[in-house]
């Protein structure tokens, strides 16, 4: 997984231009697999899309060595505070599993 | 100082109409702030709507408003911004006012959603999210994003469940009391911690319900009793992950600052207040990011019962967006109806002299903030 830097914003997503200096010359930087549960939610009604795998959690990963956050989906029961490890990429949803 | 004033109000029952259209809500209000303005010559139709193209298959609001009540060829526009649609549409409204172009302008929000079933409201809703990222692919919704604020809030604060269920309730109680909510029967806290799971820990009654319903009002140079003191609008992050921090909704503290330095006023100087309790944890997040309450300490200003109609900060005594009702694009200005109604001292859950009031509306997950302050002159 990647996340993008400058000016000490560290995100997933990549801006188009960085919100502090505004260059387009935002760094790239490989991270780790592994991060904690910052917090979560358990989906008892979801779009119909998710219907059939319902109810599943959608975590919001705190990831290692960098500020940056990542919105994934985790099956089964999870707390805050747990540790994560990216299982897969699946239609576009980072997948995680409990460690 | 937006020396735009406030000459009638209108708006429709919130709750279930079946047995009435889209265009029929829209109408019913708009005549009804029309009358009570007293007939003026209008010169432009702003209307707030988020969901009537992909839900009733209808557009072109603006211009239906105008024909229909025979205003005659003038400007008008459908205004959205998701669930700040109506309050986005006002401040466009009284923008076109501020800068000479129009006298007096109709502003009016509308929509029917009760006729489709949940999981089309739910994937029509998340229209209000960025959908072309991992976060809608990993199954992320609109309560979704509050179940995940709520759980971090929990973790850090002392709050619980059963704060959420205060807030839920003290706007239940004072649903009781307005004719227009949609929810007019009576709850208790037992009721709502057993309620069936929304998105953890949010349950049915931390969620706003579909309504439909329509609002309406009408600005003008032209003096009046009621001052539009401050309008002020910001756009926030459109994604959970993208924010510096999840317990804090940027766009609403943002709008709520530029609103107090037009206004020349702090959140101190607030006598009553509506806010956009889309769940019972955002109106905790809210009152702290309007300053009228801690940050992080929120729930104990609930729990203390500040913002009940007897506190010391009253907020939504109209019932809010989770007894009121919430038919999108007309929530924000059936949040100005109510606080119309508070200055002149005839709202339900009346505040003894109020002055000043608040109206605060979101739109998407923190993605738009609008506010305004009004004064009773
Ligand atoms: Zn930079």
């Amino acid at each position: 997984m990647k996340v993008y830097t400058c000016c000490g914003h560290e995100t997933v997503v990549k801006r188009i231009y960085c919100p502090s200096c505004g260059t387009s010359d935002i760094q790239e930087q490989e991270i780790s697999d592994h991060g904690t549960i910052y917090s979560f939610t358990k989906i008892h009604v979801p779009p119909v899309e998710f219907a059939e795998i319902a109810p599943y959690n959608v975590v919001l990963v705190q990831l290692m060595n960098t500020t940056a956050k990542v919105t994934g989906r985790l099956m089964g029961d999870v707390s805050i505070g747990d540790t994560v490890e990216l299982d897969r990429v699946e239609n576009g949803a980072y997948l995680y599993k409990k460690v | 100082m937006t020396k735009t004033y406030i000459h009638g109000v209108g708006m429709t029952k919130f709750g279930n109409h079946s047995d009435r259209t889209l265009k029929s809500l829209l109408l019913d209000a708009s005549r009804q702030a029309l009358e009570a303005a007293g007939r003026p010559k209008i010169d432009a139709v702003f209307v707030g709507n988020f969901l009537a193209g992909s839900m009733s298959n209808q557009e072109i609001l603006g211009a239906i408003v105008a024909n229909d009540l025979g205003l005659g060829y003038i400007p008008t526009a459908k205004v959205e911004g998701a669930c700040a649609s109506g309050g986005i549409a006002l401040r466009q409204g009284i923008l076109g006012v501020m800068s000479g172009e129009y006298d007096t302008v109709l502003v009016a929000g509308v929509e029917k959603m009760k006729h489709a079933n949940t999981p089309d409201v739910t994937q029509a809703i998340n229209a209000a999210m960025d959908t072309d990222s991992n976060e809608k692919h990993a199954g992320l919704t609109f309560p979704g994003f509050f179940g995940v604020l709520a759980h971090r809030y929990f973790h850090e604060t002392g709050a619980t469940k059963e704060h959420l269920a205060m807030v839920a309730l003290k706007n239940r109680e004072n649903a009781l009391n307005n004719p227009l909510a949609q929810f007019q029967k009576a709850t208790s806290i037992e009721e709502i911690m057993n309620a069936r799971l929304i998105t953890e820990p949010l349950g049915l009654f931390d969620c706003s319900p579909m309504t439909d319903g329509a609002a309406a009002i009408v600005i003008s140079r032209k003096p009046s009793s009621i001052h539009v003191r401050a309008s002020a609008l910001v756009s926030g992050p459109t994604q959970m992950q993208d924010a510096a921090e999840l317990l804090s909704i940027p766009a609403i503290g943002e709008s709520g600052r530029r609103a107090y330095e037009k206004a020349g006023l702090g959140p101190e100087d607030i006598d009553v207040i509506e806010i956009h309790d889309c769940f019972s944890m955002t109106e905790i997040i809210a009152i702290e990011e309007l300053g009228f309450f801690k940050r992080l300490e929120g729930w104990k200003a609930v729990e203390t019962g500040h913002t009940k109609p007897g506190g010391k900060k009253p907020v939504n005594t109209s019932g809010g967006l989770l007894s009121r009702g919430h038919p999108i694009g007309a929530t924000g200005l059936s949040q100005i109806y109510h606080l119309v109604h508070q200055l002149n001292g005839t709202a339900p859950n009346q505040v003894e002299g109020a002055r000043i009031a608040l109206a605060q509306n979101l739109g998407g997950t923190g993605s738009y903030s609008a506010v305004h302050i009004l004064e009773r002159l």
